[in-house]
């Protein structure tokens, strides 16, 4: 069973969010809602003062703390760890939203469109039993399990990858299987500069960093 | 040793409002009352334990009715029993599923038995209620270990006072035992507080709690929920007279005090984590 991951390289991300608009065209997400966006951070004080890029998302961790809080269940953990939920099962209570270090989840409470009346291509995307229930990055995983089902290697074909690392024009967002020591993921852990976030939380997150 | 570097600062939690509030106040002071009562009539089915078994069924159920309004989809309110196994959401639930049946089946089949399995439930709701914020884990100022104890003092601070107005408002005098033990609550309610907002937690815990701590709010809640409690009971136990007035007063000052401190913890103490890396390299990147 393969573990999907993330390797995100701030250094080569350059803020053009191309990821949070893939993301969102990909799974259909109403104005207001991003399931994952790159934060423009400015930190330090004048003179030594830097800006960083800071791509955010669900960090499908190997203890997700907003899964045992879940009291319907419906946010789950599968084996290969992405973490999901089940719309049909939750009750949009915002239990996980609270316990979830990384500002992950989100509730949808009804679907604006950009203009006055929904748009044709927004009433086709119109995902109603995300409506009220909590929502989040879920790796894409009809992707990873429609590309596995046709022998393709998510990470490796863009088929079967997340939209957010198939449309990074830097190729900062590098999608695989951890367990795997050939897959690229692996291989860009592999030199130690990828850090989780927050690592005192205890959440084990799959989505690591290289910060400079 | 130096702070982690904060590159997307803490956001306030807007899914918890009002109703989450009311939720914690209403089933403190409703577990905290049933509590009182029964513990000061020796589990024995006074005048004071029938009004409390009236009175804290339905503040409990009210709570669950204005955090129920909160869901996204409160139709699906049953499935919320499901998870009981890891979710203190779940066990609250089923605490609460467990209090009101049997006070009913002690007010039609009085038993000391009811009562003693009610209590036991009341305070299994409060620390429940507790460990819900304890396991919010993206919230700084609430997954703090103290926190079910916290909210179980909190509701005994707030059930005595209610029980001191009731008593009052029914023409009943306050026992001098019910008003030192409201003394001996207060002053550890208050202690454990304090204990809580000084709690050397980190960074994101005492920018959080900082409203609780040094705040104008602190201030008036500790003024409000505690001093004037605490000089109320005073003046009750020194004149008998007086103890009326003073108890009542006492009682509402700390229903009022513990309300607020609830209320101050969600709203103005539910930020979310900022997002940190331990380090960053502030020099210039040649290019």
């Amino acid at each position: 069973m393969a573990r999907w991951g993330m390797v995100i390289d701030t250094r080569r991300c350059v803020g053009c969010q191309t990821c949070t608009i893939a993301c969102k065209q990909e799974q259909g997400l109403p104005s207001g809602t991003a399931w994952r966006f790159v934060a423009d951070c400015e930190v330090g004080e004048y003179p030594d003062v830097r800006r960083v890029f800071l791509p955010m998302q669900c960090m499908h961790c190997a203890e997700p703390p907003c899964v045992p809080v879940c009291p319907t269940g419906a946010s789950r953990r599968r084996a290969d760890g992405i973490v999901w939920i089940e719309y049909n099962a939750c009750v949009g209570c915002g239990y996980c939203a609270v316990a979830c270090p990384y500002h992950a989840r989100h509730r949808v409470h009804e679907a604006p469109g950009y203009f006055s009346a929904l748009t044709p291509s927004e009433v086709a995307t119109a995902w109603p039993e995300r409506h009220d229930v909590m929502t989040k990055c879920t790796f894409c995983k009809e992707r990873v399990d429609d590309g596995l089902a046709q022998g393709l290697t998510p990470g490796v074909d863009p088929a079967a990858t997340p939209m957010c690392s198939v449309s990074c024009i830097a190729n900062a967002i590098i999608f695989g299987d951890l367990d795997d020591p050939a897959s690229p993921v692996s291989k860009a852990l592999g030199d130690g500069k990828a850090q989780p976030l927050m690592p005192e939380c205890g959440t084990q997150p799959n989505v690591f960093y290289v910060v400079d | 040793m130096t702070p982690p570097v904060e590159l997307i600062p803490a956001q306030r939690q807007r899914l918890w409002g009002w109703q989450a509030v009311v939720n914690f106040t209403l089933g403190g002071v409703g577990a905290g009352l049933y509590g009182t009562a029964v513990v000061v009539a020796g589990f024995e089915r006074g005048p004071s334990v029938v009004l409390a078994s009236w009175l804290a069924p339905l503040l409990v159920l009210a709570g669950f009715a204005a955090v129920a309004g909160e869901a996204g989809r409160p139709l699906r309110g049953p499935r919320v029993l499901w998870n009981v196994r890891t979710s203190w959401m779940s066990r609250e639930l089923w605490i609460g599923a467990a209090f009101v049946p049997l006070i009913v089946a002690d007010i039609a089949f009085p038993l000391r038995l009811y009562r003693a399995l009610a209590l036991a439930a009341a305070v299994l709701l409060t620390l429940a209620q507790g460990m819900i914020l304890r396991r919010s884990r993206g919230i700084a100022a609430w997954d703090a270990a103290v926190m079910p104890w916290l909210f179980l003092l909190s509701a005994a601070v707030s059930g005595s006072g209610a029980y001191m107005v009731l008593e009052v408002l029914a023409g009943r005098a306050v026992a001098p035992a019910v008003i030192k033990a409201s003394l001996v609550l207060l002053a550890a309610a208050l202690g454990l507080r304090r204990a809580y907002v000084f709690t050397p937690a980190g960074h994101a815990f005492r920018d959080a709690t900082a409203s609780l701590r040094d705040g104008w709010a602190g201030r008036v809640g500790v003024g409000v929920g505690t001093v004037i409690p605490l000089g109320a009971l005073a003046v009750a136990l020194a004149s008998p007279a007086a103890a009326a007035p003073a108890a009542a007063m006492a009682g509402l000052g700390m229903v009022a005090g513990q309300a607020y401190f609830k209320t101050e913890l969600i709203l103005r103490a539910g930020l979310l984590r900022p997002i940190t890396v331990p380090a960053l390299r502030m020099s210039r990147r040649l290019s």
